[in-house]
């Protein structure tokens, strides 16, 4: 017997990142649970809106079914006595299992060992509707909240106060005991359309049901709801609305029954940059925004209402005056901005304090020039425009409209640098030195903003770093790792040659002194490094070959990445696998041995195998060693697979470990100097066969 | 009052109308705090009685002061004082929200016309060592209100429950008169003679806003905050800790005007913070301890019985 079972809890509104992320875990929860008490089903369909998180789930199994289980009791010799009747023992067994005693010879089974009482015992499949509450309860007590909340009178904890629950099984309503609540029949509509209660019929007709009391259930309707309205709304106004990801995630998450609405804002406020207009509506209003074909922002916005209102123009005349509201803001302090230059501003950085033990920002800036001028060289950027970046790039701190929008930092810095008639470089560098914002942002594009912007994240880092701030445990509070991956991206993605512990000490020599800075700064680069693992995760390379290519100590990311990159490649080779196992080998057999400088003796190789390695070792390593040179490592490591056939060899046919002392010297030389050869692209012994992780 | 107000046409009928329809809810309507305050959240109807398990109901309209808000009355929606109103109820009911949603309809806000939402904001009071989870209310995309349940206050967890609304009297009044600038609003009006928002506070925002910036002696202030602060303590050893409550107030306007006054850095403006801080905690604790020596008595018997007393966190 199966029947759809609808769970639906409802609830004051749930935050806006929780609907979507609590309902997936709902479903996921329910579908384990079901599993682990063998109840079989169809499928599971999760609706989800800010006040309710419902399941439908299809051809629920009303039984679990019966289980056998075997009952072993003790062994024949003890249940029976030598007159084969049964003893105390043999008698308690039966009646303790009800078994018939006369029959008792018939339940008897060898378990391999000796011959036991034994008997099959059926163990009744538990019945979903008794086992449902306690299922469920234990479900939800372990969603992935991400802040508890208790109300009223109760000690209970959830997402917000829960109001109802309905639970209804086929034809049946269950009345169960759900975070405190009685479940039942009835679900309710929309908070202002209709706010009724309705009559759950079934699991299948729930979405409709709902959608008659101003209820779209369905997540990714109320999305194609939402992306439909607004795209039409924006091509009848004449232009393209901009539907942001996570902007459309919230407004479906904020919605029951959606209904976009165009507004429009004076053209007046064009004149203010578009990144702060859009804050303004995307952040503040969670408003989409319209651009015309040129790509430029156009004086209108669309909200998506939470009702179908009577009276829609009220709600796009009380969304305009808000709107209003903030562009006045934002268009004052953007003129207000603009009549002092970011020259004059940065007077004030002295007044405003970094960190603690760091100094003003002004002094901040200061090293950054400092800083810009050693990284020029290597970035190949003009050294005068970088460094003219770097005195103002922290000027827009101290104006209004950053000030009021924090995310708008150095991209107004680049404005007000434009509007002050700076060189188009100095713009550029102060609008892009903060990029990488995010995880996957894009990096700087002009050579003065990627210097810039190292420069930034190297003196942030070294400088938390020498107050001793720096991440433990699970605590980034200056936002660290980020720091430190946006500047390995950086660098990766522009190609930009340098060593990290170079940069690391000049940026430390300028925070304190070397005494004071050296072991801060060790700890810094060690931390930067090890980022890389996050970087090879996304990108599913084996963390073992960085970890090879890192054992060499190395500190240019970008030398480190190639060796990694091609190791990654060379591991696909037929021949690196036993090259990898013939190097372990090696390791193994030298490990008794000193690491000094090992010296071969060609006059005293005896066997030809030992001589053809030796040839060949000589041969492709001075090849490989060019080629290093040159850092084309995938030629190397396909110059070095080749050495895999005399490796091979001189293992089946030469001792090693020969009784007469020279010839066993020299011939751990030349292991020695075999691994060695395969040192200078890595660590090969930290090496496996496993392609990635 | 006999009549019924059945919608607010003017400032002083939106207050009115709110004091008689949380009357009607049992509240207790409590008068203003005759101090300066930041929020109505401080007034001791709500920071205190939101501590223990006591039971309260109450609503009052606040004065409330925020020093660095000042824009010399030029500003259309930004004010250094302005007015909340505010409703709390412990434990919280069950329909809070119904009951906030018959308020707006009750001062004239049609719910079917307009756009009401109840949009994600945990609320964080550092220097109460306070914080709820809740939202901020959007009327057509404005925020109107606030609306909190208390999980904490001066460091201890509360049980029950404190729900708390907070109205933002002018923005709602600006909503209902259509009005864009604050000034503009219509307080009250007799035979045709209006009498606006600007004609009773503009000159106030003004001659504060000065005072605020520029005037109010840092020496002075700077010498008040750390005399609150020991006095503060003196009060709590003495077991009186209303009194030693006022001191926190008091200290924290101060700091409201250290900070207007940009006499604080960075770092120091955290340490004040804290200070503030470990004064709410300890008057929270003092005044628990109070309350326990009488018994609670405002309390049900039920709630006193799961209620775990003292512990704080």
């Amino acid at each position: 017997m199966r029947d759809d079972l609808l769970i639906e809890i409802g609830l004051e509104e749930m935050p806006s990142s929780e609907v979507s992320h609590l309902s997936e875990a709902f479903s996921s929860g329910m579908c384990a649970a079901l599993k682990k008490h063998s109840l079989s089903h169809t499928g599971i369909t999760a609706y989800a809106t800010p006040r309710r998180l419902a399941l439908w789930i299809k051809s629920l199994q009303r039984q679990s079914p019966n289980k056998e289980q075997a009952v072993w009791g003790p062994s024949t010799d003890i249940a029976f006595n030598d007159n084969g009747m049964p003893t105390k023992a043999g008698l308690a067994f039966a009646k303790k299992n009800n078994l018939d005693i006369d029959n008792l010879r018939k339940f008897v089974q060898s378990d391999g060992k000796q011959e036991k009482l034994f008997f099959k015992q059926t163990i009744e499949g538990n019945y979903t509707q008794n086992v449902i509450e306690n299922l469920i309860n234990q479900v939800l007590s372990k969603l992935p909240i991400k802040k508890r909340m208790r109300w009223g009178k109760s000690k209970r904890e959830f997402v917000r106060p829960i109001h109802w629950v309905v639970l209804v099984y086929g034809k049946e309503v269950l009345k169960k005991n759900i975070l405190g609540i009685v479940s039942g029949v009835h679900s309710r509509g929309h908070r202002f359309h209709a706010d009724n209660k309705i009559a759950i019929k079934s699991g299948s007709s729930y979405e409709q049901q709902l959608n008659q009391y101003y209820v779209v259930a369905s997540i990714d309707e109320r999305r194609r709801i939402i992306s439909e309205g607004v795209e039409r709304l924006a091509s009848q106004f004449g232009g393209r609305a901009v539907i942001d990801e996570s902007l459309i995630d919230e407004v479906v998450a904020i919605t029951e029954w959606p209904v976009p609405i165009l507004g429009h804002f004076d053209k007046e406020f064009l004149v203010v940059p578009d990144e702060a207009l859009i804050s303004a509506m995307k952040r503040h209003q969670k408003y989409f925004h319209i651009m015309n074909k040129q790509g430029r922002l156009m004086p209108a916005f669309i909200t998506v209402a939470n009702i179908d209102s009577t009276l829609a123009d009220q709600v796009r005349t009380g969304n305009e005056r808000v709107l209003r509201a903030r562009l006045a803001d934002a268009k004052f302090f953007f003129e207000n901005d603009c009549k002092s230059s970011l020259e004059t501003k940065r007077k004030k950085l002295s007044g405003v304090v970094y960190q603690a033990r760091l100094g003003s920002l002004r002094e901040k800036t200061e090293r950054l020039v400092k800083l810009c001028q050693f990284l020029s060289e290597f970035v190949g950027s003009a050294p005068d425009l970088a460094t003219r970046a770097a005195e103002i790039c922290k000027a827009d701190l101290v104006t209004d409209m950053v000030g009021e929008f924090e995310d708008l930092q150095g991209i107004m810095g680049g404005y007000y640098a434009q509007n002050d008639r700076e060189h188009p470089s100095v713009v550029n560098a102060i609008s892009e030195h903060y990029l990488p914002r995010f995880a996957g942002d894009k990096t700087p594009k002009s050579p003065e903003g990627m210097t810039l912007a190292l420069a930034d994240r190297l003196d942030t880092l070294v400088g938390i770093f020498i107050i001793g701030l720096q991440p433990s445990g699970s605590k980034d509070p200056f936002a660290i790792r980020r720091t430190c991956l946006g500047l390995l991206n950086i660098i990766l993605e522009n190609d930009i040659d340098i060593d990290l512990r170079e940069a690391i000490n000049f940026a430390g020599n300028l925070v304190s002194g070397p005494s004071e800075s050296n072991h801060a700064c060790e700890l810094a680069l060690t931390y930067t490094l090890e980022r890389f693992v996050a970087i090879y995760k996304e990108k599913h390379i084996a963390i073992e070959n960085f970890k090879a290519v890192a054992a060499l100590g190395l500190a240019n990311p970008l030398d480190i990445n190639r060796r990694v990159l091609a190791i990654s490649e060379f591991k696909k080779l037929g021949d690196a696998g036993a090259l990898i196992s013939a190097n372990r080998r090696v390791m193994n057999i030298l490990s008794g041995a000193t690491f000094e400088e090992m010296v071969v003796d060609s006059k005293i190789l005896l066997e030809p195998a030992e001589i053809n390695l030796f040839k060949n070792l000589k041969q492709k390593g001075s090849i490989a060693q060019k080629l290093i040179a040159q850092k084309n490592y995938p030629t190397a490591l396909m110059e070095l697979a080749s050495l895999r056939q005399p490796v091979d060899e001189f293992f089946e046919k030469v001792l090693v470990m020969a009784k007469e002392s020279h010839l066993r010297e020299n011939r751990l030389a030349l292991l020695w100097q075999l691994s060695q050869v395969l040192r200078n692209v890595a660590d090969f012994s930290l090496l496996t066969n496993a392609d990635a992780d | 009052m006999t009549e019924t107000i059945s919608a607010a046409k003017n400032f002083q009928e939106l207050i009115f109308c709110l004091e008689q329809f949380w009357a009607q809810q049992g509240c207790v309507i409590l008068q203003p705090i005759d101090m300066e305050v930041g929020a109505g959240t401080f007034h001791p109807g709500t920071f205190l009685r939101s501590i223990g398990p006591e039971n309260w109901k109450s609503a009052y309209v606040q004065p409330s002061r925020r020093p660095t808000d000042g824009r010399y009355g030029d500003n259309p929606n930004r004010l250094q004082h302005y007015y909340q109103f505010q409703v709390v109820m412990k434990p919280s009911p069950k329909d809070f929200q119904d009951l906030y949603l018959a308020s707006l309809t009750k001062i004239g806000v049609n719910t079917s016309i307009h756009d009401i939402r109840f949009v994600e904001d945990n609320w964080e009071s550092p220097t109460l060592g306070a914080w709820g989870l809740g939202w901020e209310v959007w009327l057509d995309g404005m925020e109107v209100s606030q609306f909190t349940y208390f999980q904490q206050a001066g460091g201890l967890e509360c049980f029950p429950i404190t729900g708390e609304i907070t109205y933002g009297v002018e923005r709602l009044a600006m909503y209902l008169q259509g009005k864009d600038n604050v000034f503009d609003l219509i307080w009250t009006e007799e035979e045709g003679k209006k009498i606006s928002y600007g004609d009773v506070f503009h000159q106030n925002e003004l001659e504060m806003s000065c005072f605020n910036f520029e005037h109010a002696d840092i020496e002075f202030l700077t010498y008040s905050f750390d005399h609150c602060e020991s006095q503060c303590n003196q009060l709590v050893a003495c077991k009186l800790p209303l009194a030693a409550y006022e001191m926190v107030m008091k200290a924290s306007h101060t700091f409201n005007l250290l900070d207007a006054r940009k006499a604080i850095s960075v770092n120091e403006r955290q340490r004040y913070i804290l200070r503030v801080r470990d004064l709410a905690r300890a008057v929270a604790q003092g005044y628990l301890d109070s309350r326990a020596a009488k018994g609670f008595p405002l309390a049900d018997k039920e709630i006193l019985a799961k209620a775990e007393i003292g512990k704080g966190k």
